[in-house]
């Protein structure tokens, strides 16, 4: 039998239940309960009725060193952590964008070094002006962006050069960032090795109608 | 069975076969987040748990699902309650009605059961948080420390001051009486708060903000405001005065179903009246809070809002609309019963307008029940050319969700006034020219909203949005608002014609009134899964994965199973506290409407729908 | 007039699902069932609720159901009916639960939603092009060669359309891509049918993935393209 059938069965036989309480039992708080259980068994026999559908996670992306061979492979891993663990995405667009908070990133590896990027990730208050308004000692002003390699983010320095790669090579730009520079002894376990989901680079007449 | 059941055993074996590859992918995952216990980046990394579990009591997910909703509808209940006992006794103090203090005080009983229910669940929440997800709550710790010892103070405070309105309520009668009231408002004022410090750490869940550096304060505050937070709090608090009137309403119909002596009838009776009205007073600007809700979720992220209401979870929405729909139809059959039953002789002369409105009432349903892409066999999609019907297609998209949404508020509107205006004539000179008035209000209001609805369909989403919708919405408002006081003025002066009689509502009332309450449950049930599943697979969206074994979110029917579940469990519970709280009153054998004999006559506010008052000018 | 709620009840009933099943689909497309079946609820429900608003109604209403079930004094063809009746219930019942759960041929009926989140990639984006008329008139040169097979003159009905079940979208339809922004097209563009997700049903689409052949430039343009020759404006925030 399946989940679904199954689960049909309880509801039906929730509702059965309250109908044969309503018919028989007098007592008027036992007759609501069973009341209630008719609808509650109603509710959930509607809700079995509609196609039923789960959402699946997507399959797990993993930074594992020992599969990174190319600089594209970094750079479809930074293209992950830009997506999620960076939270890069919740403010910064790749293009121009109505719901971006703070710069457009599209290009930006053209316009900045690497070793900038890296500065900007990682030290984002490095070229902000002091506050001089103030009698006293000039302040800083907070920057908006957070410091990438500390809490509560904390990319390790493998994530942030993958990231690098990433704005690279979405610029156009050649990856500057090569894979030996990932340090070996890092944070991620040679655990059971899955292949890292490579971006295809397919040949453009092998795509086919789908 | 149809294949789409077999969807999830294979899910789950699918996970099971990949257990142990998930465990590697939690250590690796907890090494990752290290930094994120709040250790030092260079502390020495030993192996930390990222997710517990008891596959025996049916897994840390099923279990956190039953505990945290339980603890959400008794908190739900706790702060609803208050507010609601507060507006009947300020209306008890205003009039002089010994009732509705009695009636409040009946209600402030059962908080300090309650309160104590809804902390043991709160307590036994926690211990499961700290134990299922050790990493996602070290790492909800570290942002949001400060708040909570914020929410513990406040809880001391808030359990200080209910003990000193509910022990003190006889003491504090008389010239006391407006300090009990401002201990009742602090009640309040405390409870909205113990409510939103909670919802900060939900709200960043699903809304998460970026963190910068700053003193722990700062980042906790950051992390507080963010978008959804605002909205969450408003929906929230206007659904927990639903929450109150509506379970007072069906604590009242199976009292009055059980009710032995004519003076109970009479009192349950008007008990349910009461907490009936407060749940449609609450339940008439729930629709815009969630309006609004759901356009700050679109705001955030279209993602989330795309998957919420076009996504996965779409159908979902059809089924609120069904709950919505009984719970509008339920409210208003009572309101009509009330007319029927309580006003002898007005069956005839009302039988037209409920007719006319039960008519509009479905005909918006039908509208909101109608999905977008609907179920249809393989044949029948052909004929139609695709899921999407050609005509009934343009039924499935919000601005007709949203037109019918503010046209069965104005029915249940206008349901409420003609049981306000029931069974009374009115003198004054001006009647027929307010009466014209008001009809020519409601008649155009609900054209222009029709019209509103279709034009939005030739316009930009943005200009619809922005303008239409929020025009619609304004104009409710502005029907409530003129035809309210215009009817209290056009009463004062009215001469009763039929006196409301007490008491005799058929059992069916009764019923109307649990099933109503019983709606409500569940739609904080169902919304409470859309609000988690919203998240999909992430523990912080877009921030931290759940990568345990229950990162799916499961098909609507299995978790209709548990809000059905859930709802009954909650059911359970306050009804034991009820029986609980009542017992003592039972075992002095003391009637408790023995005073309701001597009510003396005040101006009767609307919320009593009575008329004897308006019958003793004369 | 004994029976009359009843008789105009029933009357009431079977005339909306004539209307519905029959006369409809002379104007439309077929209902699908569950639609129907959904109406009538609604229209059972309106019912009861009237019938039982008070106490004379409903005994009008109930009255008779429960005097012909209990077969209180009948006679000849009314006890007949009243057999037939409480035989043929179960035996109704019997056979909806054979036919539910029997096993058939049929496909189930399916949820395929058309519109499934986009991933978080392409949320946001905003047409980094202006709506010149250049612009546009390039967008529309490649939509006629590269869009119009399936999706026609903006309408979904072009020389290919016929061969696809679900059929191509149909721009001009409100309740498409004036729905959607202009990040979404992107993503269905340039991702195709195969990059839905699974609520999406990529395997029902037939969808090109056109990133392999088109830049994101030209992507962009037939998006100015379409809305404009749909005569749709894209969804914006502000």
């Amino acid at each position: 039998m399946s989940e679904v059938a199954f689960l049909q069965l309880i509801g039906l036989s929730v509702v059965g239940l309250g109908i044969a309480v309503l018919l028989f039992i007098k007592a008027r708080f036992a007759r609501v309960v069973g009341f209630v259980a008719i609808v509650l068994g109603l509710f959930s026999i509607t809700a079995l009725s509609v196609p039923q559908m789960a959402s699946l996670p997507p399959v797990e992306e993993k930074f594992d060193v020992a599969n990174i061979k190319t600089a594209s492979d970094m750079a479809a891993i930074g293209q992950k952590i830009f997506f999620s663990k960076g939270q890069c995405a919740l403010c910064h667009s790749i293009g121009p964008s109505e719901s971006a908070r703070c710069p457009d990133l599209k290009g930006i590896g053209a316009k900045l070094t690497r070793e900038f990027m890296y500065e900007s990730l990682t030290q984002p208050q490095a070229y902000i002006y002091l506050d001089f308004r103030h009698e006293s000692q000039p302040k800083e002003y907070p920057a908006r962006m957070p410091y990438i390699n500390k809490n509560p983010i904390g990319l390790s320095k493998n994530e942030i050069l993958s990231v690098i790669a990433f704005l690279q090579q979405m610029s156009g730009e050649p990856i500057t960032v090569s894979p030996s520079e990932i340090t070996q002894a890092s944070d991620t376990p040679p655990a059971q090795a899955k292949p890292a989901q490579t971006a295809a680079v397919v040949p453009i007449h092998a795509s086919g109608l789908n | 069975m149809g294949n789409h059941g077999d969807i999830r055993p294979t899910l789950i074996e699918q996970y099971r076969r990949r257990a142990a590859q998930v465990t590697g992918v939690a250590v690796a995952i907890g090494l990752l987040a290290l930094p994120a216990l709040g250790l030092a980046q260079d502390a020495p990394t030993s192996a930390a748990t990222a997710y517990r579990d008891i596959p025996q009591l049916g897994g840390s997910r099923n279990l956190i699902w039953v505990i945290a909703q339980l603890h959400l509808l008794l908190a739900g209940f706790v702060l609803g309650v208050p507010i609601f006992a507060w507006l009947c006794e300020i209306v008890g103090w205003k009039t002089g009605e010994k009732r509705y203090d009695k009636l409040a005080k009946e209600f402030t009983k059962l908080l300090t059961s309650s309160y104590a229910t809804t902390a043991l669940f709160g307590g036994i929440l926690l211990f499961m948080l700290i134990g299922f997800y050790p990493k996602l709550m070290a790492y909800l710790s570290d942002i949001f420390f400060p708040s909570f010892v914020v929410y513990c103070g406040l809880f001391l405070i808030e359990t200080a001051t209910l003990y000193l309105y509910w022990y003190g309520w006889d003491a504090m009668q008389g010239t006391k009486k407006p300090l009990h009231l401002f201990l009742g408002f602090l009640l309040n004022v405390f409870a909205f708060f113990i409510m939103i410090v909670p919802n900060s750490w939900a709200t960043f869940q699903a809304s998460p903000v970026v963190i910068a550096e700053g003193s722990d304060f700062a980042r906790a505050w950051a992390a507080t405001w963010n978008p959804t937070w605002w909205p969450v709090n408003i929906h929230r608090l206007i659904a927990n005065v639903v929450l109150g009137g509506y379970i007072c309403g069906a604590y009242a119909g199976i009292r009055y179903l059980s009710a032995q002596t004519a003076e109970e009838r009479d009192h349950y009776d008007w008990m349910g009246y009461v907490g009936n009205f407060i749940g449609v007073f609450g339940l008439l600007p729930l629709p815009f809070a969630g309006y609004w809700l759901m356009r700050e979720i679109y705001q955030y992220n279209q993602q989330m809002g795309i998957t919420l209401m076009g996504g996965f979870l779409s159908w979902l929405f059809i089924l609120q609309a069904m709950l919505i729909g009984v719970l509008f139809l339920g409210s208003n059959y009572y309101f009509w019963l009330g007319i029927t039953h309580r006003i002898p002789g007005s069956e005839i002369k009302y039988r037209k307008p409920i007719m006319t409105m039960l008519v509009i009432l479905l005909l918006c349903l039908g509208v909101w029940m109608t999905p977008h892409s609907l179920v249809a066999s393989l044949e029948e999609a052909r004929k139609m050319g695709g899921t999407h019907h050609p005509l009934l297609g343009v039924f499935g998209v919000m601005s007709a969700k949203m037109t019918v949404a503010n046209l069965m508020i104005l029915v249940t509107f206008m349901s409420f006034i003609m049981y306000w205006r029931a069974g009374k004539e009115e003198t004054a000179g001006w009647a027929k020219v307010a009466k014209a008035l008001m009809s020519a209000v409601l008649v155009i209001a609900g054209i222009v909203v029709i019209v509103l609805g279709v034009w939005g369909y030739f316009v930009p989403a943005i200009i619809r949005i922005n303008y239409f919708s929020v025009a619609q919405v304004l104009i409710v408002l502005f029907v409530m608002l003129t035809i309210t006081p215009l009817t209290a003025l056009l009463l004062r002066s009215a001469r009763t014609t039929t006196e409301m009689v007490w008491g005799r509502m058929p059992p069916r009332a009764g019923y109307a009134l649990v099933l109503n309450a019983v709606m409500v449950i569940l739609l904080m049930t169902l919304m409470g899964y859309a609000r988690s599943s919203s998240r999909v697979h992430w523990h912080i969206y877009g921030v931290m994965r759940d990568s345990s074994q229950y990162a799916f979110s499961p098909a609507l029917g299995y978790a209709a199973a548990f809000m059905s579940l859930n709802t009954f469990l909650f059911c359970m519970l306050v009804a034991f506290i009820f029986w609980v709280a009542t017992m003592g009153d039972k075992a002095k054998g003391k009637d408790p409407i023995e005073e309701k004999k001597q009510v003396p006559v005040g101006a009767y506010p609307a919320m009593a729908g009575g008329s004897q008052t308006l019958d003793k000018k004369h | 007039m004994k029976g009359g709620v009843l008789v105009r009840s029933i009357i009431l009933v079977v005339g909306i699902y004539i209307f519905l099943k029959f006369v409809l689909p002379l104007v439309t497309a077929p209902l699908p069932a569950s639609l129907i079946f959904l109406y009538l609820t609604l229209t059972l429900s309106g019912i009861l609720i009237f019938a039982t608003l008070s106490g004379e109604s409903t005994e009008a209403f109930w009255g008779p159901i429960f005097r012909f079930l209990r077969g209180d004094g009948q006679e000849g063809a009314m006890k007949l009916a009243r057999l037939a009746v409480l035989l043929l219930f179960p035996l109704l019942v019997g056979w909806q639960t054979y036919n539910s759960t029997a096993p058939s041929d049929q496909p189930p009926g399916e949820n395929r939603t058309i519109h499934p989140a986009p991933p978080g990639e392409f949320v946001g984006l905003s047409n980094p092009f202006q709506p010149t008329p250049e612009n546009i008139a390039y967008g529309k040169g490649r939509y006629f060669s590269l869009c119009f097979p399936c999706h026609g003159n903006f309408d979904g009905k072009g020389p290919a359309a016929k061969g696809f079940n679900p059929p191509p979208a149909n721009f001009s339809d409100p309740t498409t891509i004036a729905m959607l922004q202009e990040s979404y097209l992107f993503w269905r563009i340039k991702k195709g049918g195969v990059g839905l997700s699974i609520e999406g049903m990529p395997w029902k689409s037939a969808m090109p993935r056109w990133e392999h052949e088109l830049s994101d430039e030209d992507i962009w343009k037939i998006i100015m393209g379409e809305y404009d020759g749909a005569h749709q404006k894209p969804r914006t925030w502000e």
